[in-house]
């Protein structure tokens, strides 16, 4: 029943070009479609989900106020996607891709070694949205606070050119976490969810997390317990999955926002191969309103690899001997 | 409870719907089920004993560093292998002695390295199952290892190679077995350096001694290590405690200073060593 077609992809071998899949609303519009229910007869939504949307977290600006095209101008975006698809220049993750599109060019992800091809790509999906952000209604992260602004002036300047330490290297190629949520789209972006009566589980295949969120009452653990994921609590309302997390650990940053932040998600399926996503930022310290965005997810029919990042992560060792080096020809 | 069959027809529906019954309803009723009438594995688990120190019959030993003092001293234990020995080829027993005596150094979970199975079942962590007629989701606190079994699709092959290996499920009774296969060769059993190859077979066997006790069961099979098969067993308790959850051990962070301290700006310890000292490398917060 399943086929490996991601696994061809990223062993490279056959210099696959990338293809398009579409999200349209017709995804949704089987007037036969019955919600599944699983043997508990809460909504259904095991399997495997994507998230390989081309659209953006934010609007770009030459949208303006504009939350879809005209049937026309998206006719033309998708002949450009298909352009872009068919080159053979470096793989284009997350936001990339539509930038890509709207600039006519390719801009690398890792210029400094460019071992990110095109056989690192999956395919990725096409929607008629400008923006994940639905809130607020202009589709950009709201203003950061005077609070926040301050906090980010103080950080220390990145030093990943030439790192003293692993400290100075960011906390993904530490193999410690990608951040909660993981949002960056057609990157290792897949989610398998297997629910029992009283537990969800959110299988994340990028450094092999699993979210155990539970759907009882349970108290809220201690303030002091901080955690790099937060704590979850789950609950059903109607036939959607609503979870609330906290406890963030200072040092798990999103977007600027840390420990104080409230990330509230909304999981509803729509469609036999549609999982809408939404999610919910609060945090009155970082943002001057809280925020809200949606993901389509789509249906995976491969399974989850182990992404066994920490166990081989040469390159770690790799970038710091060859910054190393550096200091040594220039005597430091 | 009294149910009066006015009919021969009903009494046939009854029979019927009797026979219909899974085999696993029809027994025993003292152990959790989920709504499909299968055992309930679902909760958070946890191994005592001393398994994962030496799976083998072991008296108490000295730490791995004397600083550690008795914190760091090897508690003893009766073993949990079936006939109180692994067998072991020869030179593989000799690679086992060599690996106890450099375990620090040697040992992949001390580097946070994914523990493998069934190591990761009798780690010093709890681990939790989530399960579903389909598949079953097995969470570990210890670096949020994890792994998905697969049930009843005996046809899905690994797709490759993988720490966790890949796990196909099946019932027997209300036994849960399950075999896993493609691990990689450099996960151990335990810290006394008992090892395998990538030939390495496991299967393993989940049964219910009470709603709160599994009874857990490997059998090992590893031609290029063992002359013959053997099995390991020990009891899986439930954690009771209230409120029970799984919290993070993302052990990476624990381990940076001791995998990449000798390439931090002027470390002087060597490459190699495992030193643990911290150098001065001017960032720390």
């Amino acid at each position: 029943m399943l086929t490996h077609s991601r696994q061809t992809k990223k062993t490279g071998l056959f210099g696959l070009l990338l293809t398009l899949g579409l999200v349209t609303a017709a995804h949704a519009q089987n007037p036969d479609w019955v919600l599944p229910r699983t043997i508990d007869g809460h909504p259904d939504f095991q399997g495997v989900w994507a998230n390989n949307s081309i659209t953006p977290l934010q609007r770009p600006e030459v949208f303006a106020d504009r939350q879809q095209l005209s049937a026309e101008e998206f006719a033309r975006l998708q002949t450009k996607a298909q352009e872009i698809a068919e080159t053979d220049g470096d793989a284009l993750f997350g936001d990339g891709f539509l930038g890509a599109v709207l600039a006519g060019e390719i801009t690398s992800y890792d210029p400094s070694t460019g071992n990110y091809d095109q056989s690192w790509m999956v395919q990725r999906e096409l929607e008629n949205r400008t923006s994940l952000i639905v809130d607020p209604a202009n589709g950009r992260l709201p203003a950061f606070t005077q609070e926040a602004q301050q906090r980010m002036a103080q950080r220390p300047a990145s030093r990943r050119d030439r790192p003293d330490s692993y400290l100075d290297l960011p906390l993904q190629e530490r193999c410690i976490t990608y951040g909660m949520p993981y949002i960056l789209a057609g990157y290792n972006s897949y989610y398998q969810i297997v629910q029992s009566k009283h537990t969800v589980a959110i299988v994340q295949e990028m450094i092999h997390d699993v979210r155990i969120i539970p759907l009882q009452d349970k108290p809220p653990i201690a303030d002091s317990i901080r955690l790099w994921h937060g704590d979850s609590r789950g609950w059903w309302e109607g036939d959607t999955l609503v979870v609330e997390t906290r406890n963030f650990s200072p040092k798990s940053e999103f977007l600027g926002a840390g420990a104080n932040r409230l990330f509230t998600e909304r999981y509803t399926r729509v469609a036999e191969d549609v999982l809408r996503y939404e999610f919910t930022l609060e945090d009155a310290s970082t943002w001057t309103s809280p925020w809200t965005a949606v993901i389509n997810y789509t249906r995976s029919e491969d399974p989850i690899f182990e992404y066994a990042c920490h166990e081989g992560n040469y390159a770690l060792e790799g970038i710091l001997s060859g910054a190393r080096a550096q200091d040594r020809a220039e005597g430091l | 409870m009294s149910i009066r069959l006015k009919s021969v027809p009903s009494i046939l529906a009854l029979l019927a719907l009797l026979l219909s019954v899974p085999p696993a309803l029809a027994a025993d009723n003292s152990i959790p089920r989920t709504a499909d009438g299968r055992p309930d594995f679902n909760g958070i688990w946890q191994a005592m004993g001393t398994a994962h120190y030496n799976l083998e019959p072991h008296a108490a030993g000295f730490p791995p560093a004397p600083e550690l003092g008795a914190f760091g001293a090897i508690p003893a234990g009766l073993g949990v292998v079936v006939g109180g020995e692994i067998p072991y080829r020869p030179q593989a027993r000799a690679q086992q002695q060599a690996n106890q005596a450099d375990w620090l150094a040697r040992d992949p979970v001390v580097k946070c390295y994914l523990p493998g199975v069934p190591r990761a079942n009798y780690m010093p962590f709890p681990f939790q199952i989530v399960q579903s007629p389909e598949t079953l989701v097995m969470a570990y606190e210890f670096a949020s290892a994890m792994r998905i079994v697969y049930m009843n699709q005996a046809e899905f092959k690994a797709p490759v190679p993988s720490w966790m290996g890949h796990s196909l499920g099946s019932w027997e009774g209300d036994t849960l077995v399950i075999e896993v296969t493609e691990q990689m060769p450099d996960s151990w059993f335990d810290h006394a350096g008992n090892f395998h190859s990538e030939s390495l077979r496991v299967v393993e066997r989940y049964t219910h001694l009470s709603a709160d006790v599994l009874q857990y069961e490997a059998r090992i099979e590893d031609p290029e290590v063992f002359t013959e098969a053997w099995t390991l067993r020990m009891p899986l308790y439930r954690r009771l405690d209230q409120n029970m959850q799984l919290l993070e051990f993302k052990c990476v962070e624990f381990t940076e200073e001791l995998i990449y301290g000798h390439l931090s700006k002027g470390a002087e310890h060597q490459p190699g060593t495992g030193s643990n000292t911290t150098p001065d490398t001017g960032t720390q917060p």
